[in-house]
Formats: structure tokens, sequence, C-alpha cells
């Protein structure tokens, strides 16, 4: 899970083009919209893609999008309950 | 028609976003491709909405943001901009994507900020403003049309502040695609010898300059622009000729009346010949300049010559890098801008002392 989680950091980074900030300076249970790392509705639909891209997950339901992006960490448990890891 | 310039922004492969050089240092670049010299664009941008930029993006609104500083102007009543390709990279980027992913998982950023207007959108979502916004896309007369509307805007009385940009990006893609249509040179030249490679084919270039225009007299203006007009495919220097005779009359003025003849030579032999035409006919006993080798060709680059020409006027200096032929007159009341783009879109301004 820590690698994992470590690899995602570097993905959502990398895909979302935060400049000046490293994988160290994200909690993976920070917030990723709103209070935290501030993400909005168009970093929503990249990670969106990220997933699918990378893991091979399609997120079906889009209300359990709020609940699978919520931090790092729940994304990393989405891809490891879904057996991508 | 008429209209003061207030302001200017610019990001070119000079330090022209430095206020206070005016082409006192150039810079040489030993390839055929010229990209800009980014200056610090946190200062300019919130780094939020950084992140998010491609790099035409961010030279545009830098540009936009350093002009309206320069202007002292916060809201104009227009936002017009003037663009050959656009946001090229993004457009790649995206068309590339698909391309990769078989039309799948195309993520939404490179789409968005691959139109024409993206610049334009951009920088009245930062300054909020709901007036008139509009991007022109017209080859070679991109940025003359964009400059004809706010003239008329300003003539008709409609508008009085006019943020005007012209802006167009280089990218590798577009460099390799037009260098199989003979547009580049074959071999590689220093761009400060640009007119000493009497070959075929030019460098490309790329920039993003903004003007405030405005119908007020004041202090703080820059120029004049006293007269805009352009020509397409002309069939021969004749013409040309004829053209410029006939547009210095508009404004009752002859050749003997300018000061500097700023002219797009970029040292292609094949279509450098008309710049030559008009100074042994016309400007003979006038003082030249040339910017291409600072700046590179690329469809919008005669906002280039509107930014040295009116930094000229105020400043009442013509630097030594662009100096062409004789001395130019220790008095700059009167500037010729001409310039061609691959000798089918030409276009003449006169920009004059307030």
């Amino acid at each position: 899970m820590d690698a994992l989680i470590v690899k995602l950091k570097t993905q959502i980074i990398e895909q979302l083009n935060l400049e000046g900030v490293s994988p160290d300076d994200i909690s993976p249970d920070d917030s990723l919209f709103g209070e935290g790392l501030g993400l909005d509705s168009i970093d929503a639909l990249e990670l969106i893609v990220l997933l699918e891209k990378n893991y091979g997950l399609k997120i079906e339901n889009p209300a359990d999008g709020k609940k699978i992006f919520a931090t790092i960490r729940s994304i990393a448990e989405y891809i490891t309950a879904n057996g991508k890891a | 028609m008429k209209a003061y310039i207030r302001g200017i922004g610019q990001i070119s492969p000079q330090q022209t976003f430095a206020k206070d050089d005016f082409l006192d240092t150039v810079v040489g670049y030993n390839t055929n491709m010229l990209f800009c010299i980014d200056p610090v664009y946190k200062e300019f941008i919130n780094p939020l909405q950084l992140r998010r930029m491609s790099r035409t993006l961010r030279m545009g609104v830098t540009a936009a943001k350093i002009c309206l500083t320069d202007s002292g102007i916060e809201m104009p009543d227009a936002v017009i901009t003037g663009t050959g390709f656009g946001c090229i990279e993004d457009t790649e980027k995206f068309l590339l994507a698909m391309l990769n992913n078989n039309e799948q998982q195309l993520t939404p950023t490179a789409f968005m900020q691959s139109t024409h207007n993206t610049i334009s959108g951009q920088v009245a979502i930062m300054l909020k403003c709901k007036e008139y916004n509009s991007t022109y896309v017209n080859r070679g007369f991109s940025f003359e049309t964009a400059l004809l509307d706010s003239l008329m805007l300003i003539a008709e009385g409609n508008a009085h502040k006019i943020l005007l940009g012209g802006f167009d990006e280089n990218s590798v893609n577009l460099h390799v695609t037009t260098e199989r249509l003979g547009h580049w040179k074959k071999e590689k030249i220093n761009s400060l010898q640009l007119l000493e490679s009497k070959t075929s084919g030019t460098i490309s270039g790329e920039g993003a300059t903004f003007f405030m225009l405005t119908d007020k007299e004041d202090v703080n203006n820059y120029a004049l622009l006293k007269g805009l007009s352009t020509l397409y495919k002309p069939e021969n220097e004749k013409e040309v000729e004829q053209h410029t005779i006939d547009f210095l009359k508009r404004n009752n003025l002859s050749a003997a009346d300018i000061d500097l003849v700023v002219c797009g030579l970029n040292g292609d032999v094949r279509t450098d010949g008309v710049y030559y035409h008009l100074r042994d006919k016309l400007f003979a006993e006038t003082a030249g300049a040339y910017f291409k080798h600072l700046c590179g060709d690329y469809y919008t680059s005669s906002a280039f010559a509107l930014w040295l020409s009116a930094n000229a006027i105020k400043k009442q200096v013509v630097p030594e890098a662009v100096r062409l032929g004789k001395s130019p007159a220790a008095a700059l009341k009167n500037i010729l801008i001409v310039n061609h783009y691959r000798d089918i879109n030409y276009s003449f301004m006169l920009v004059s002392q307030c």
C-alpha cells in the first residue's frame, strides 16, 4: 500500500502539473479537493482518466467518485480493492 | 483612423519583458527555431492558475499583464487579439493523445486550451472584463485585422481603451512540417547574421505582444498609430511601391517625411528583394531597421515591429542591433513599418510622435 501511495503521488503531481509540489508535501490523508490540495472539477476529470489509463479502472457510478477521490489513501484503497495494485 | 499607444508588454526571444531594457543586449541563436525567453511567470500569474496553463497561454497572459501595468489602465473596453496558429502546442497535444489512446481516455485541459481565443478569454476572465472580446485568425493578417478592428472601434467611439494583442508560438512539429514546405533555411545560421546568409528560407520564431490603445492624449503615451494598410499578394515590387506612396499620401506624408523604415527583412533571398526595391526607389536617404533576426518569422511578427517602433519613438533611440544602412535622424517623428509574410500578406503601419 505504501509503495502504491508514493507512486500515486508522483503520477498525480505529473498529471495535474502541480509545479513546486513534491510527493513529501502531500500527506496520504490530506483532502484532495476544497481544503488541502485545492483541486477542482477539471482535476477530477484528469484523475478519472489517470485511473482508467494507468490502472484499467472505470468509475461506473459518479456518486462513488467523491468517496474514491477524497484522499490519496482512498484512491490507493480503491485500486487495491479492485485488484489492480 | 488613429490611436495612441499607452502601454506595451512583450514576451519574445529577447529580454523584451524588462521595461528598461530596450534591446541593449540581444541574444543570438545558433538554431533556425527561436523560442521566447521566459520571465518568472509566478511573478505575474497565480500559481494555481499557472499550473494548468500551456506555454503560449503563459506568454500571452503575462504580456497582457505587463501591458496593463505599463499603461496604468486596469479595465479595458475591449480585448482583441490576432493569431495565426493559436495555441498550437495544445492542439498537437490533444490530437496526439487521441491517436495514441485510440480516441479514449482523453483529458480536458489541452482540448479546452487549444482554441485560438484561449488567451483573450483568459485575459477577460482574469480581469472580469465582460466587454467586447474578439480573436482574429487570418494567417499573415491576423494581427493587422485585430488592429484594424481596434482602430475602427476607437474611430466610431465604441471603445476608448483597447487591449490589443498579437501572439504565435513555435513548436518542433510545426517547424518540421513547414520546413518540408521550404519555409526555413536548410543550413544552421547564427540568427544575428540572418541577412548575411543569402540563401532561401528564414528562421522560425514566436512572440506575444500586447498594446493598450486609447483615444486620449497623455504624456505617458508611447506614440500615435496614425495609419494601417494591408496588401494581399501584390503582383510585383512596383505595386508595393505604389501602395506605399498612396498610403503615405493618405496620411498627408511623403517618403521624405519618414525618419525610419522598419522592414520585415528575414534573410530569404526569394522574398527580401521588395524591401531593397523600396529602399532604392523611395527611401535611399532614410535610415532603416529590421527585426526578424531577433524574433524569427511568424504570422504575427508585425506586432514585434510595432513594439520596436513605439519604443523607438518614445525613447528617441534606434537600438544598434536593429539598425540598417544610414544612421537614424536626430529626431524620430515618423516611422513606417513595412512587413510581409511569405510575399503574401503585406502590411504598412505609420507610427508618429504624439
